[in-house]
């Protein structure tokens, strides 16, 4: 039978060249953290808080659903 | 790497020169009194608090404060498993109702071994937390 595993996916990288290829530094600034926590999102290896989610898409200009997807993944059983 | 790992990084240092510098005291003045005088040299583990980022007042975000406190957590607990292995060890050895004559440095060398030991396995949390993601 397989499990489910579940993950935070983001689309943080995508909004950030086309909101004029803005870098992880100015990102970071205006949402209020290091360079190396936009850094650790992109590459999946954390998961924000409510209120930095909501930074970063206010910071796009665009919901949270945008720019985080709660996503199920299927493992195959082993 | 992060001001958190370069920390980590530098208390790690400080432990293994100390814990270096121990032995040689042992070898050359004995495991006496002489030689917790290397233990000092774990002052040494608050000089990145005089880092340029500290003075600059910017504080840690929610991730920095996320693996902060894992890794006291794990440090913690490292300790407190060691102790409780350490107490069991000398009651079954010893004996329960056994009394120990202990020379008082011995008492304090302890307490330096604990913070090293904690301050260790926070080190290598840290490091390992930043590495692999603090969700993990």
């Amino acid at each position: 039978m397989p499990s489910e595993k579940t993950e935070i996916r983001n689309h943080i990288r995508r909004l950030r060249f086309e909101h004029g290829e803005m870098t992880q530094d100015d990102l970071a600034k205006q949402a209020g953290v290091t360079r190396h926590t936009i850094m650790a999102l992109e590459a999946g290896k954390y998961f924000p808080s409510l209120l930095l989610a909501f930074r970063i898409a206010r910071t796009f200009g665009v919901g949270v659903d945008q720019v985080f997807v709660y996503v199920e993944v299927s493992e195959p059983a082993p | 790497m992060t001001d958190s790992e370069k920390c980590a990084v530098w208390t790690l240092g400080v432990v293994a020169l100390t814990v270096i510098a121990y032995f040689t005291f042992v070898k050359l003045l004995g495991s006496g009194p002489a030689s917790q005088s290397v233990f000092a040299l774990l002052a040494l583990t608050a000089v990145p608090a005089t880092s340029r980022r500290h003075w600059k007042g910017i504080g840690f975000d929610e991730r920095e404060r996320q693996i902060s406190g894992k890794a006291l957590l794990a440090g913690f607990r490292a300790l407190w498993l060691v102790f409780i292995g350490l107490v069991m060890t000398i009651g079954f050895v010893k004996g329960w109702d056994a009394t120990l004559s202990l020379p008082m440095w011995m008492l304090s060398a302890t307490v330096w071994w604990s913070a090293m030991l904690l301050l260790a396995v926070q080190s290598v949390t840290t490091l390992v937390l930043y590495r692999r993601g603090s969700h993990a």
